[in-house]
């Protein structure tokens, strides 16, 4: 039996199980928004702004989802426009909570907001002349003079000191964006409307994001809402976790990979570089996810970005993936105007001229771009070639697939295995390709390559089978994933492609996900201790030990404004005279010792007073005949044992000194004496002459070799620079020296960075054979030989592990006792304490005072061990 | 020239050019080009001089456009348009 329920009756049930459903779905999109935002909050990417604004969009987002739809846009301008007020003017809670306790004045609050105010000042005039009622040649004239005279106060930046933060933000927002707003007011291809136009300029994330994807405005407009909401937002958050693991990935990479050149020993270790270099990119698709994701959040169903960009089958098929935004953006301002201008020329002419147009102007763009966010030009003849060799290999693809056809298939499924199999091994030649052209492009110099060239020729059949393993890799991942179906961003619809969508497959994985993200580093710490470095690291947003030696990156990771900090720290000016004795403190000499102290003198170094005695150490005088009754130690190290930076009473040597003769830990002497003979970036080689040279003649007791990570830097730049220079060792040296010249095959004329590179894989063995003769010429004398371990005040990429255990194991290896003083600092939680100031890091008179401690503790039992015996008795006393 | 032999014209051309081997049948009005790959940025500069050639038309820079050009019956409105 059947029974008939009224219509009205049936549709009450259904509309109410549709609510339901529908709010589980917002339940479920608001818990993965939330999850995301605190995973960002807690791996602090991109920095604190960045996770401001994720806060500020969750709480926006939650809002804009109510509001009705007509509502929805303008709430979303002003939101951006909330976001650049706060993200320029760096105008957090803590400003506003001041603001209101009365702790800040209300100037004091408007000087907060006067750059976010000129960004969005300017912006609406640029704006308002796109819709002067002129004619629009006017315009855009009106347009280009702005530009160039905003581009002309950019270039002096400094005339304006208290909003110098905004151009970059400007820049981002308004450089290529302008250009495509004018293009499709010109064409009308879109609607117009003042919050659509401060939607698009002033686009929430922005702010944050100087390196910003080129979204066209007709696609902006036309994909906000045009599929159903869950599915648009759900897209989002899967993309903006997809950006999160990227981003993770890439500090991964940041960190281990082999990105310095001077160290590169092998060809496994070349490959590693060209690998990492290219890597380094998933900064860029990350943050561009993050981006995109976002927009989602708001209802912008805009294309996927980035899509499969390192399995791309061909350089065409690289152009169109890598960044699907800009393709489209060059494509419709220069391609198609160039080619449709010369297509009476016939398709081979018109498209080569119209790709190497479309490339000269990418690379001319670079270049603005460039000078927005940096606020210098970038001309340079490596970005040239870089945009020229990829122009060449997208033109020949082009003209290939046009004359030949690329594979196309209406259905998947059509693709055989042979077919699949075809894909994979394209997918690992560009692959191959593109590395290699990545690390020419991030190479600062033809030397550099050179020298990664030269690291990279001579591969043993191992290596050879490893990188073999990694091109299979990719190639097995070209046949699974390398199909792309993708080809231009506009009118994106993923009905449109039928693509199926299942929300809560997607919902349960992005939870999954950013659960993993949160409780996996406490749980991988709990199981396996030995990952906590590894986290930690990967939990700092800081540059490694290459970057902040060498200052230098590739285009991308150099225009990281997020990082600005650390490189505005390290770029930062010291102040005038800050190392104004430099030259007058050390001089030259022709030997092999190449430099020493001046004797007698007073000056400023690192920003402290110093003082050298009569014997040429930055010491206080001594006499070079040892007193009576007296115990006399001779110290050699580097700047950080000098002193630099802290004042003569407050090194470690001295602290130490003024210890010992507190405490006298052996009735045998009367007076203890430390000569600290160490002189600014000696390496092991210049402290072992300068001992048998100087230092045996003030007939020491003991002799202590302080050795620290930067030592193999010195040692190679030490050794290149004696083999530039001419420089002959000692005759007691030259046979072990030439053979190492000899075994790396270095010569004084080749490049420098070749020279290190080469010289870099024997440094062990340097330290090998500078340890062992130290030993001997010490216990030859009677006396007492000890090698120190100093650690770095701070361990940028942390380098320090790995130095400290190979430098303690040489030094044990040759049968010297070591103190190791690396523990000294783990009781600092900022590291910045243990620096003398931001644009030095020399060890700050804090850090001399722990380095004095640890040195002490470790130095009175290894040279006084019976006093040592005494005071454990003492202590076991009733 | 009516609407179903321009759209046959097309299709014809697509399926020759671009998608040799294929079922016809499976290349319907509605079947995304653009969004799909199926038409890449160089094969719709040969879909254009195509569509300028065989039916008198001139073609902007800005009207080779995901709009006009995904489908079938994108294309085929898109030149009755200029026709008109």
């Amino acid at each position: 039996m059947t029974t008939v329920v009224p219509a009205v009756e049936q549709a009450v049930p259904r509309l109410s199980a549709s609510y339901l459903s529908r709010s589980a779905q917002f339940l479920a999109i608001l818990v993965q928004f939330a999850l995301i935002v605190v995973a960002i909050d807690r791996w602090q990417l991109e920095g604190q702004l960045l996770v401001r604004l994720m806060w500020l969009a969750l709480a926006g987002f939650v809002m804009h989802h109510f509001l009705p739809r007509r509502f929805r846009l303008p709430f979303f301008a002003m939101l951006s426009l909330l976001a650049v007020i706060t993200g320029v003017g760096h105008l957090g809670p803590n400003v506003g909570g001041a603001w209101l306790t009365g702790k800040i004045t209300t100037s004091g609050l408007l000087y907060y907001l006067v750059p976010g105010l000129a960004v969005i000042g300017i912006g609406l005039g640029l704006i308002g002349i796109c819709h002067l009622p002129i004619r629009f040649g006017a315009r855009v004239g009106l347009v280009a003079v702005a530009g160039a005279g905003l581009a002309f106060l950019r270039a002096h930046s400094q005339w304006f000191p208290d909003v110098t933060e905004m151009w970059v933000v400007l820049g981002s927002m308004f450089m290529f964006r302008l250009l495509v707003y004018l293009y499709d007011l010109r064409h009308q291809t879109a609607p117009f409307s003042l919050s659509r136009a401060i939607s698009y300029f002033f686009l929430l994330p922005n702010v944050c994001f100087p390196l910003f994807p080129v979204v066209d405005y007709k696609t902006f407009c036309s994909t906000y809402y045009n599929e159903d909401w869950p599915r648009v937002y759900q897209t989002g958050l899967k993309w903006m976790f997809r950006g999160i693991f990227q981003l993770l990935l890439y500090r991964t990479v940041y960190e281990y990979a082999p990105l310095d050149v001077s160290k590169l020993t092998s060809a496994l270790d070349a490959a590693g570089f060209m690998l990492g270099m290219f890597l380094l990119y998933l900064r860029v698709s990350g943050t561009f996810h993050l981006i995109v994701g976002l927009l989602h959040m708001f209802g912008f169903n805009l294309p996927e970005t980035h899509h499969r960009y390192y399995l791309a089958t061909s350089f065409t098929d690289f152009w169109r993936r890598i960044n699907i935004y800009w393709k489209d953006f060059v494509m419709k301002l220069f391609f198609y105007p160039t080619h449709f201008k010369l297509r009476k020329m016939g398709t081979f002419w018109a498209m080569s001229v119209a790709t190497i147009v479309t490339f000269l102007a990418t690379w001319l763009l670079h270049s603005w771009q460039w000078f927005w966010i940096r606020g210098k030009p970038l001309f340079d003849w490596k970005d040239f070639s870089f945009w020229m060799i990829l122009a060449v290999l997208v033109l020949v693809t082009a003209i290939y697939e046009t004359t030949r056809g690329r594979r196309r298939a209406l259905t998947p499924s059509r693709f055989t295995v042979r077919a699949r199999l075809m894909f994979g091994l394209q997918a690992s030649v560009v692959f191959c390709g593109m590395c290699i052209l990545w690390a020419y492009w991030s190479c600062q110099s033809w030397a550099e390559f050179q020298s990664l060239m030269d690291a990279a020729c001579k591969p043993t059949w191992r290596e050879i089978a490893i990188i073999f393993v990694v091109l299979a890799l990719v190639c097995l991942c070209g046949m699974l994933w390398g199909q792309s179906s993708r080809e231009t961003s506009e009118g994106r619809g993923t009905q449109a492609s039928g693509a199926p969508f299942h929300f809560w497959r997607s919902t349960v994985a992005v939870t999954v996900g950013s659960i993993c993200l949160l409780a996996g580093p406490s749980m991988a710490t709990w199981t396996l201790p030995a990952t906590k470095d590894l986290i930690a690291r990967l939990h700092g947003d800081v540059l490694n030990a290459r970057d902040l030696a060498l200052q230098r990156r590739g285009y991308y990771e150099e225009l990281d404004l997020s990082r600005m900090d650390d490189w505005r720290c390290h770029d930062a000016k010291e102040p005038e005279g800050w190392n104004a004795g430099r030259k007058l403190f050390y001089r030259e000499r022709s030997d092999f010792l190449m430099k020493e102290i001046v004797p007698s003198v007073s000056t400023v170094l690192g920003g402290a007073p110093v003082t050298s005695n009569r014997l040429g150490m930055r010491d206080r005088e001594y006499q070079k005949l040892k007193p009576p009754n007296t115990y006399r130690i001779v110290l050699f190290g580097v700047s950080h044992d000098v002193g630099t930076g802290v004042k003569d009473d407050q090194t470690y040597e001295n602290l130490v000194e003024d210890r010992l003769n507190r405490h006298c830990p052996d009735t045998h002497y009367a007076r203890y004496e430390i000569l600290n003979m160490s002189t600014g970036a000696d390496c092991v080689l210049q402290m072992l002459l300068r001992l048998e040279q100087i230092g045996f003649d003030l007939h020491p007791d003991a002799a202590m070799i302080s050795v620290g990570a930067v030592d193999q830097q010195f040692l190679v730049e030490y050794l290149r620079k004696c083999l530039t220079r001419g420089i002959d060792p000692p005759r007691s040296y030259r046979k072990f020296l030439d053979g190492i010249a000899k075994e790396a095959g270095v010569n004084g004329r080749m490049p420098d960075a070749a020279i290190e590179r080469r010289l870099f894989r024997h440094v062990p063995e340097i330290h090998e054979w500078a340890f062992r003769r130290f030993a001997q010429q010490c216990t030859q004398r009677g006396i007492h030989p000890l090698v120190i371990y100093r650690p770095a005040p701070m361990d940028f990429g942390g380098v320090e592990p790995a130095c400290r255990s190979e430098t303690v194991r040489l030094a044990r290896a040759a049968g010297l006792e070591v103190i190791d003083l690396s523990p000294a600092f783990d009781s600092v939680a900022d590291r910045n304490r243990l620096i003398v100031a931001k644009w030095d890091e020399h060890t700050s008179a804090l850090g001399h005072r722990l380095l004095a401690d640890k040195l002490y503790e470790g130095l009175v039992p290894l040279l006084f061990p019976a006093s040592s015996i005494q005071q454990v008795s003492r202590l076991q006393k009733p | 020239m009516n609407s179903e032999d321009i759209k046959s014209t097309i299709k014809t051309f697509i399926l020759t050019e671009y998608l040799p081997g294929e079922d016809p049948a499976a290349l319907t009005d509605t079947t995304p080009l653009m969004t799909t790959g199926i038409l890449d940025s160089i094969a719709v500069l040969k879909v254009v001089t195509f569509l300028e050639n065989q039916f008198g038309i001139v073609i902007q820079p800005h009207e080779a456009v995901v709009e006009n050009l995904n489908t079938l019956s994108d294309i085929e409105r898109f030149i009755v348009s200029k026709k008109a």
